[in-house]
């Protein structure tokens, strides 16, 4: 594995690189590598051992510039087109989780021409009458000088050891501490301002990408409801959407070895 | 001579909660229950704190104070203004301050230039214009998020202020607010503007913006003597990186007060207002216990670099001013000047002469504190407190800053 930078349009994107093979395009979330951790999990090795995995960090997040002008999904877009051109992709393979999950869908629905598989995992993005996408700003608000609201929202188990290792309430470790700071602040750029962490208008611009796509969902969900993986496979007429049971938000971490086998034989298929 | 300017700070917090209001509540912010409010209790309510602030003019302060916060018991003044306005009719020399607006929070920040103009005339030149960028509690409430709020602010102060300088209509280009007529009237009475000040909590960006336009910078974080005096020091240097001369002037601090007969009286009498204040108030805002909505990440508008020094910061570990458990604990931090007229006075000029700063904001009512209470305090200070402090302030500045002596009017913008 390697981890390095490019410049996109003079700006600084660090990009984690390992495997061979295909390349496939990772974009990531929160509970996430770039943004609880700097390391990549067990998840992101198993998938680079089926083929390479291109995992570039969002602007502000661990090792990337911060991009002022960066305000909303648009911009956001723009950026990941001008990444791919720099990468000198012309289609990618995308496996997009969390907001990673949002980007990625809308890429495919702007720039289905881009986009080869697409595969979303717990993405944000969507708009579902009666199930909103839950607070994660106030989630992360300290409760009591700690974070347990962030993590029963993220994880299946909230007072779990791998949600106390991810997000734990003492930032005693000073990166990690910036590190959660960058994520959230990346975050509150496109998923603050109204309409929360989705994009009204993309559920019926998504039939412009005909490709495959896989829906993958921990069906404990508590930061974007299981409601909305159906709403995806709705909306993505050749897709196939996977429930795993047990898992919540971060279902990459809580059931890594589920997740990253449906995914590579996704991208085999 | 230019003595300490003494101002009077009023909160306006929500005095009539429940006395179980901490047990069953995580925050008095965002998401406090208005149900809690209390009609019958809460008339004159405004009426009550609207009259501390009149007798504060009539007692000689140099000023009232106001600020914006929203959906909160903390402060009850949504729109500051509007207090403001009921104060250009009511009293007739302190300077009247709104410290601040909070532009970002506005689709167009030329509403704010135009009140501000209406004030400046009805007080007939008292306005002080403060900015704010709002903290978490006002993200949540305004869905401003935190990255946006620094750019949104210095974007629409910089506006504003042209608005009341330049001749109209002109174009503004944006970027966050374009706007094709800019032609402000009524234009403000004070030339070339009126005092313009902005808060800051020590962040590096913020000091330095308001440095280089020659503003007052007004430290709203809290800390106490030599806190306070780092930061004086500190934006005095980067006033000079930019070319502008410091004085004591250019610089304002809130401080807590509380003034009685003997040290005894002045604790028996304050402690409940304290600790309404600091329990229920502060909760959800400075106080580690609840949830709190004004460090989190996502939220305050601090840049990394900032974030990067709060973490170092005892401040992240906890011991924020809401944490107090008793009486000792509080007097320790010396966070709330509590006593007779001589203690409080050997206080308040041992801060000054350490810090060395001539604009202190000082809050007299807390929480629940009864009428009567507040203003006898206001007026033990005015009368008993007050002209020593001004005596010894206007020789230590004299002294220390000579360039006070060609200054007819230290609050002319710079």
């Amino acid at each position: 594995m390697t981890i390095r930078d490019i410049e996109v349009q003079g700006r600084k994107v660090q990009l984690y690189e390992a495997g061979s093979g295909a390349p496939v395009l990772y974009f990531h979330g929160v509970a996430d590598m770039h943004g609880a951790a700097a390391e990549p999990f067990p998840f992101h090795r198993a998938l680079a051992d089926k083929f390479k995995l291109i995992a570039p960090a969002h602007p502000g997040c661990v090792g990337s510039a911060e991009d002022n002008t960066l305000e909303s999904i648009d911009d956001l877009v723009f950026h990941a087109l001008e990444l791919l051109d720099t990468l000198g992709l012309e289609r990618a393979d995308i496996v997009g989780n969390g907001m990673g999950g949002w980007l990625a869908a809308e890429l495919a629905a702007r720039n289905p021409e881009r986009v080869g598989k697409l595969a979303l995992i717990g993405a944000t993005g969507l708009f579902v009458s009666g199930s909103p996408i839950g607070d994660l700003f106030m989630a992360v608000q300290p409760q009591n000088g700690g974070v347990g609201d962030l993590r029963s929202m993220l994880f299946s188990d909230g007072d779990g050891e791998l949600a106390q290792t991810m997000f734990p309430d003492i930032l005693a470790d000073k990166p990690q501490g910036m590190r959660r700071y960058q994520v959230f602040r990346f975050a509150s750029r496109v998923g603050f301002t109204p309409p929360y962490f989705y994009h009204a208008k993309l559920r019926d611009r998504l039939h412009r990408f005909k490709g495959p796509a896989l829906v993958v969902w921990g069906n404990n969900d508590r930061f974007v409801p299981v409601s909305h993986a159906k709403a995806y496979g709705e909306a993505l007429a050749g897709s196939t959407v996977e429930l795993i049971s047990g898992a919540g938000h971060a279902v990459i971490l809580e059931s890594p070895d589920v997740v990253a086998g449906k995914i590579a034989a996704f991208m085999a298929g | 001579m230019h003595p300490v300017r003494l101002f009077c700070w009023h909160f306006m917090a929500y005095p009539h909660l429940p006395a179980d209001f901490d047990e069953n509540h995580e925050s008095g912010w965002v998401t406090v229950p208005n149900s809690l409010w209390d009609r019958k209790k809460s008339k004159g309510l405004y009426q009550e704190y609207l009259d501390q602030l009149v007798y504060a003019d009539e007692l000689g302060f140099d000023g009232m104070v106001l600020n914006e916060h929203h959906q909160n018991i903390y402060g009850l003044m949504p729109s500051p203004n509007i207090l403001a306005a009921a104060l250009t009719q009511k009293t007739k020399k302190g300077k009247i301050v709104v410290l601040g607006n909070l532009p970002p929070m506005y689709l167009n920040p030329l509403r704010i230039a135009e009140e501000y103009a209406m004030l400046d005339n009805m007080s007939d030149g008292r306005l002080i214009a403060g900015f704010a960028v709002g903290g978490g509690p006002e993200a949540f409430n305004y869905n401003v998020p935190s990255p946006h709020g620094r750019r949104r602010l210095w974007e629409a102060i910089d506006l504003i202020v042209k608005s009341w300088t330049d001749d109209g209509p002109f174009q503004h280009d944006g970027p966050c607010y374009p706007m094709r007529y800019v032609n402000v009237w009524p234009r403000p009475v004070q030339t070339p503007h009126p005092e313009i000040w902005v808060p800051g909590s020590r962040s590096v960006e913020s000091m330095a913006e308001v440095a280089k336009r020659g503003y007052g910078y007004f430290l709203s974080s809290r800390s106490h003597g030599g806190g306070t005096r780092d930061a004086a020091r500190q934006f005095a240097q980067v006033m000079t990186d930019h070319g502008k001369t410091y004085t004591p002037f250019k610089m304002g601090v809130l401080l807590s007060v509380y003034v009685s007969e003997t040290d005894e009286q002045a604790r028996a009498e304050c402690e409940e207002g304290v600790f309404y204040f600091l329990k229920n108030c502060l909760k959800g805002h400075l106080r580690t216990e609840g949830k709190s909505m004004t460090f989190g990440p996502g939220v305050p508008s601090q840049s990394l670099r900032s974030w990067e020094a709060f973490l170092d910061s005892p401040r992240s570990s906890g011991g924020m001013l809401g944490d107090a458990r008793d009486w000792d604990e509080l007097e320790s931090k010396n966070s709330i000047m509590v006593g007779s007229p001589e203690t409080v006075r050997a206080k308040l000029w041992e801060f000054v002469e350490d810090a060395k700063v001539g604009n202190l904001l000082i809050q007299f009512q807390f929480g629940n504190m009864k009428d009567a209470l507040a203003r006898k305090s206001m007026k033990l200070f005015a009368e008993q407190v007050a002209p020593a402090l001004r005596r010894d302030s206007a020789a230590l500045f004299g002294r220390e800053f000579p360039i006070l002596a060609d200054m007819e009017n230290v609050g002319v913008p710079a």
